[in-house]
C-alpha cells in the first residue's frame, strides 16, 4: 500500500471534522444567529465535494489495514452526507425555535457522520467499533438536547442505557473474533475459520453477540425496545436521523462484518436474520396499528422496515445486497420527507398526534401532498421508490428459493396500509376547526420536495441507481485474490 | 402520441388547475370542463386513424422504461378497449358538468375528477403490466376522495370500505402480476407478449389466475366481492356515482377480456362454471335487491350489482356471440347507468331533497320534462329493445345458452321479469300518483345538455347495434378461437 497521499482517501472525515469545529466556534460566537446551520451545511457540501473529487473511484486499503476505501465505503458515504445535510436542513428552524445551542448540535451531528462514515469505511474490527461509538456517543447527547423536556431527557437516558450495553455486547463478540482469528482484521477472521473449522463454535457464539448488539441500532425486534421512546422523545430531527443514518450505518457495517468475516457461517447467520426480518417487520407493523402519535407510529414503522431491509441480509447473495442498498436509499428520503412534515406540525401542535394532522390537506397543501407520496412509498405502491426497492428484496428472495419470505413481506405491506393510510385520511378527509394556512419556514419546504423528488425518481427510473448500486461490491475484489 | 396525449392532458390540466385561485369557481369549472373535452376530440381522432378489421392493437406507442426489468412504456387500443375509451370520453366530461353543483372544495373536486380521467384512459391503454398496476391504482385514490371529501352522510364509511375493498384486491393481483412475471421467465412485463409466450404450469397457472380475479372481481363486481358498491355508490357524489357505475366498474370486466381470457385461457375455461353461477347469482341476486329498496339511487346500484353479471355470464360462456353480448353489455351499461344515476341523484334529488320512494308521488306532472328522461332511462336500463339495453342481453343469453342452459333459463326468468318488475314498480311509484308539496322547477338547460348526449347514444345503439358491435367483432373473434369455444 501507497503510504504517502493515504491522507487524501479520508479528506472527506478530516474536513467534516474540522467542520464540526468551526461551526461549534460560530456557534458559541454567534448564539442567536442561524450561521452555524449553513455552516454546517458548507462544511458538508465540502466534504461532498473532496469526495467526489479526491476519494470517489478509488479502492485501497491503507494503514495496515485499518481504513478501506472502496466502491461500497464511497457509496455509503455518499449517502450519510445527503442524510446529515438533509438533517441539517430540517434542523435549522427546529434548533431556532427551540433554542438548542446550535454550535454543539450541529458539531455533535457532524461527528455521529463522522463515525458512521468510518464504521463503514473499515474491514478492521476495532476500527468499526471506534466508529460506532463515535456515533453512539454523539447520538446520546443529541437525543437529549432538549433540557427542558423529560421526554427527551428519558429518551437520553434510554438510549445511553440500552446503548452502551449493547456496544459492550459488540464488543465482547469481537473480542470471541480476535481470541480465534489472533487479529482484528475480518480477512484473518475469515482465513482463521477456514484453516481451522473446529474454532467454529466459538465464533458462532461471537456473532451472535455481533447480531445482537447490531440489531439494537439497527432496531430489529426484540432489540428494539427503547426505539419507540428514543425516536418520539428526542428532537424531530435527531429522530429523523438516527431512523435513516444510524440505522443504515449499523446495515452497512454488519454486512461487511458477516459478508467478508464471516462467510464460512453464512447459513447459521442468515438464519438469524431470517428470523429477525420476519419478527421485526410482523411486530413492527402490528405495533404501529395501534400508535395515535405520529412519531411513535413512524418509530414502529422504522422496526417495521429494518426488518424489510434486513430481508437483505438474510437472503445474502449479491442481487439481495443491492436491492438492501436501494432500500436504504429510498427509505433515507421517505423519512427525512415525512419528517419535514412532522417537523412543521410540531410547530403547532407539540404533541403530534396524528389527529392533529385534521384538515392539513388544506391548511399546507403542498405538505399534505408530499406526505401522501412519501406515505404510499412506505406501503410500497407503484411507481414510488418503496414499491421498487421493496419489488428487488422480493426478486432477490423468490431467487434464493425463499419464496416464503416474500410472501411474509407481502403480507406485512398489506398490514401496513391501513396505518399509512390513516393519516392520508385525516389530512383530506376531517376537516380542522381551524381552517387557517400553517406558516411554514423555505427550509422545511425544501426538504419536503427532495424527499419526494427522490421518492420519485428513483421509482421512475430506477436502473439508474440499480447500476450504482451494482456496481458496489462488498467482499473487495483485492481480498476475494487472497482467500 | 395520440394516446399518449389523450391519457395524460387531464393530468397536465389538474396540474394547471392547481394554480387557479380557490375562489374562481366559475373559472375553474370551465377549465375542468374544457380539457375533459380534449380527450373526445382526440378520441374521434383515433377512430379515424383506427381500422376495426384488424383484430390486433393499433396506434401502438412504445418506449423502454426500466430496461432492466422488461418494463415498458406501452399504449395501444384494440377493438376491446376502444369503445371503452370512447364511452369514458363521453361520460367524463358529462360527469364534470353533472357536477357543477358541488360547492364545497370545488377546486380540489375537480382536480381530482382530472386525476382520474388520466387513471381511467392509461388503464384502458396500458399493454404493459406495470404501467397498468399503476394506472389501477391510480384510479382508486381520487375515487377515495371524490367519496370521502363530498361524498353524503355515511361517506368515511363508505369510503374506506371502497378504499380497503379494492385495494386488498389490487393488491393480491400485483402479487398475481410479479408471479407471472418471475413464473414466466420472460423477464417482461409486456401484456401481449405474456399472453402469447408465458409457458406456465397449470398449478402456478391456477394460482395467478386466482389473484388477477381477486383484483378484478371486486371492481366488477361479482358477487361476493359486492357489498362495497351499494355504499360507495349511494354516498358518492353524483359525478362520482356516474363515473364508478359507468366506467370504473368497466375496469374490472376490461380486465377479464384484456388480460384473464387472453393470459390464462385453460385456467379460465376450468373456473368458468364458477363464474357463470357468480355471474347468474349476480344478475338474480342484484335484481331482487334492487326490487327491495326504497333509495331510489341504491336501487340503481343494485340494478348495476347485476347488469354486471351479464358481463360475467358471457365471458363465463366463451362463445364468440356471448362474449360479443358480454362486452355490448359493457357499453350500454355505461351509456345508461351514468343517466340514471345522474337523473335520480341529481336532477330528482335536487328538486325534491330526497331519494325515498316512498316520500315521492306524481312527479310526471311535477316535472314533466325530467320524469320524461327518467322513464326513458328506467327503460333503457330494463332492456326494453331500441334501446341499448336490449342487444347485449339478448345477444349474451343466446350466445351462453348452449353452453350453460339451465342456468340462462334461471337467469332469464328470474332476472329478466324481476328487472322489469322494479323498474315499472319504481316508475309506479315515483312518477305516478298525485303531487305532494308545491311546484318543482323542470329540468334546466345545464342538466338537459348532460343527458342528452348519453340519450342519443342510448337510442342510436338499440336502433343499430352493429355500429358497436364493428368495434369488437374481429379481436373477439380472435379471443373466442383462443379460448376454443364454438
Amino acid at each position: 500500500m501507497p503510504v504517502d497521499g493515504s491522507l487524501g482517501l479520508i479528506l472527506p472525515e478530516i474536513v467534516l471534522a474540522v467542520a464540526g469545529m468551526v461551526v461549534l466556534a460560530a456557534g458559541l460566537t454567534w448564539r442567536r444567529s442561524r450561521l452555524p446551520g449553513i455552516l454546517a451545511i458548507l462544511g458538508i457540501a465540502a466534504s461532498a465535494a473532496a469526495l467526489a473529487s479526491r476519494v470517489w473511484g478509488q479502492t485501497a486499503e491503507i494503514w495496515s489495514g485499518t481504513v478501506m476505501v472502496d466502491g461500497y465505503a464511497n457509496l455509503f458515504k455518499a449517502i450519510f452526507l445527503a442524510v446529515a445535510a438533509l438533517t441539517v436542513l430540517v434542523s435549522m428552524d427546529y434548533v431556532h425555535r427551540n433554542r438548542l445551542p446550535a454550535g454543539e448540535f450541529y458539531l455533535l451531528l457532524l461527528l455521529a457522520t463522522v463515525g458512521m462514515m468510518f464504521m463503514t469505511g473499515s474491514l478492521n474490527l476495532l476500527t468499526v467499533y471506534v466508529g460506532l461509538e463515535c456515533l453512539s456517543l454523539a447520538s446520546y447527547s443529541l437525543a437529549g438536547m432538549l433540557r427542558k423536556s423529560p421526554r427527551s431527557t428519558e429518551a437520553a437516558l434510554k438510549y445511553i442505557l440500552i446503548g452502551a450495553i449493547s456496544s459492550g455486547i459488540v464488543l465482547f463478540g469481537m473480542s470471541l473474533l480476535f481470541g480465534v482469528a489472533g487479529s482484528t482484521h475480518l480477512r484473518d477472521i475469515a482465513a482463521a475459520l477456514n484453516s481451522n473449522p473446529a474454532m467454529a463454535p466459538v465464533l458462532v457464539a461471537g456473532m451472535m453477540f455481533l447480531i445482537a448488539g447490531f440489531g439494537v441500532k439497527m432496531a430489529a425486534v426484540p432489540f428494539h425496545m427503547w426505539a419507540p421512546d428514543v425516536y418520539d422523545g428526542s428532537p424531530a430531527p435527531v429522530a429523523a436521523f438516527l431512523i435513516t443514518a444510524s440505522e443504515a450505518a449499523a446495515f452497512g457495517a454488519a454486512l461487511r462484518i458477516f459478508m467478508v468475516g464471516l462467510p464460512a457461517l453464512q447459513a447459521e447467520w442468515t438464519a438469524v436474520f431470517i428470523v429477525l426480518a420476519v419478527i421485526s417487520m410482523t411486530v413492527g407493523n402490528i405495533s404501529a396499528i395501534l400508535q395515535t402519535s405520529i412519531r411513535r407510529m413512524l418509530a414502529y414503522s422504522a422496526v417495521a422496515q429494518a426488518g424489510y431491509i434486513m430481508v437483505g441480509l438474510a437472503v445474502a447473495s449479491e442481487r439481495a445486497v443491492s436491492a438492501m442498498l436501494y432500500y436504504i436509499i429510498a427509505y433515507a428520503f421517505m423519512t427525512i420527507g415525512a419528517f419535514a412534515v412532522v417537523i412543521l406540525l410540531g410547530r403547532h401542535y407539540p404533541s403530534e398526534e396524528i389527529k392533529d394532522f385534521r384538515g392539513l390537506g388544506q391548511r399546507a397543501p403542498l405538505f399534505a401532498l408530499t406526505l401522501t407520496i412519501l406515505l404510499l412509498s412506505f406501503i410500497g405502491i407503484p411507481p414510488t421508490a418503496g414499491f421498487f426497492g421493496k419489488f428487488y428484496l422480493i426478486q432477490a428472495a423468490v431467487a434464493a428459493d425463499l419464496a416464503w419470505l416474500a410472501v411474509v413481506m407481502m403480507i406485512n405491506s398489506i398490514i401496513s396500509i391501513p396505518y399509512y393510510w390513516g393519516v392520508v385520511r385525516t389530512m383530506y378527509l376531517t376537516e380542522a376547526e381551524d381552517k387557517a394556512p400553517l406558516a411554514a419556514p423555505a427550509s422545511l419546504r425544501w426538504a419536503a420536495v427532495i424527499g419526494v423528488l427522490g421518492v420519485l425518481v428513483l421509482g421512475v427510473f430506477p436502473d439508474a441507481f440499480v447500476q450504482l448500486v451494482n456496481a458496489v461490491q462488498v467482499v473487495p475484489v483485492l481480498l476475494s485474490a487472497a482467500f | 402520441m395520440l394516446l399518449t396525449a389523450l391519457v395524460f392532458i387531464p393530468l397536465m390540466g389538474a396540474l394547471l388547475l392547481a394554480f387557479f385561485p380557490k375562489e374562481r369557481v366559475d373559472a375553474i369549472r370551465r377549465f375542468a370542463l374544457a380539457v375533459s373535452l380534449i380527450p373526445t376530440v382526440l378520441v374521434v381522432l383515433i377512430w379515424r386513424q383506427m381500422d376495426f378489421s384488424q383484430p390486433g392493437m393499433q396506434l401502438i406507442t412504445q418506449a423502454p422504461w426500466i430496461p432492466s426489468l422488461g418494463i415498458q412504456y406501452k399504449l395501444g387500443v384494440d377493438g376491446i378497449s376502444f369503445p371503452l375509451i370512447a364511452v369514458s370520453a363521453l361520460v367524463l366530461p358529462l360527469s364534470v358538468l353533472a357536477s357543477y353543483t358541488i360547492t364545497h372544495r370545488v377546486k380540489e373536486f375537480f382536480l381530482w375528477m382530472l386525476v382520474l380521467q388520466t387513471a381511467i384512459y392509461g388503464v384502458f391503454t396500458a399493454l404493459d403490466y406495470f404501467l397498468f398496476f399503476i394506472f389501477f391504482e391510480a384510479s382508486l385514490v381520487p375515487m377515495y376522495f371524490i367519496i370521502g371529501i363530498w361524498g353524503g352522510p355515511r361517506k368515511e364509511y363508505a369510503s374506506l370500505k371502497f378504499f380497503i375493498y379494492t385495494l386488498l384486491g389490487s393488491a393480491i393481483m400485483l402479487v398475481g402480476i410479479l408471479a407471472l412475471y418471475l413464473g414466466s421467465g420472460l423477464r417482461t412485463f409486456d401484456v401481449m407478449v405474456l399472453a402469447e409466450q408465458a409457458n406456465l404450469s397449470p398449478t402456478l397457472q391456477w394460482w395467478i389466475f386466482l389473484a388477477f380475479f381477486a383484483g378484478f372481481a371486486v371492481k366488477v363486481p361479482i358477487f361476493p366481492f359486492h357489498t362495497w358498491l351499494p355504499d360507495a355508490h349511494v354516498e358518492a357524489p353524483t359525478g362520482g356515482s356516474m363515473i364508478l357505475a359507468g366506467i370504473l366498474l368497466k375496469t374490472g370486466t376490461y380486465g377479464l377480456f384484456r388480460f384473464m381470457l387472453p393470459t390464462f385461457p385453460d385456467a379460465a375455461q376450468a373456473f368458468s362454471p364458477v363464474l357463470a353461477v357468480l355471474g347468474v347469482i349476480g344478475i338474480i341476486y342484484g335484481a331482487l335487491a334492487a326490487m327491495a329498496q326504497t333509495d331510489l339511487k341504491k336501487m340503481v346500484a343494485y340494478s348495476s350489482i347485476s347488469h354486471m353479471g351479464y358481463v360475467v355470464l358471457g365471458a363465463a360462456a366463451m362463445t364468440p356471440m356471448a362474449l360479443n353480448g358480454a362486452m355490448f353489455v359493457n357499453i350500454s351499461h355505461g351509456l345508461i347507468s351514468p343517466l340514471l344515476f345522474f337523473v335520480v341523484a341529481s336532477v330528482i334529488y335536487d328538486r325534491t331533497h330526497t331519494r325515498m320512494m316512498d316520500q315521492m308521488s306524481g312527479l310526471y306532472t311535477q316535472i314533466p320534462v325530467a320524469s320524461r328522461i327518467m322513464a326513458f332511462a328506467a327503460f333503457a336500463n330494463l332492456g326494453l329493445p331500441g334501446m341499448a339495453g336490449f342487444p347485449g342481453e339478448f345477444f349474451t343469453f343466446v350466445g351462453s345458452f348452449p353452453v350453460f342452459t339451465g342456468l340462462v333459463v334461471l337467469a332469464a326468468a328470474l332476472g329478466l321479469v324481476t328487472t322489469a318488475g322494479y323498474h315499472l314498480w319504481m316508475m309506479q311509484r315515483v312518477l305516478m300518483g298525485q303531487p305532494r308539496g308545491e311546484a318543482l322547477p323542470d329540468i334546466s338547460p345545464r342538466e338537459l345538455v348532460v343527458a342528452a348526449p348519453l340519450m342519443v347514444f342510448i337510442v342510436l345503439l338499440g336502433i343499430l347495434p352493429g355500429i358497436a358491435l364493428r368495434f369488437f367483432n374481429e379481436p373477439i373473434a380472435v379471443l373466442a378461437a383462443r379460448l376454443g369455444g364454438m
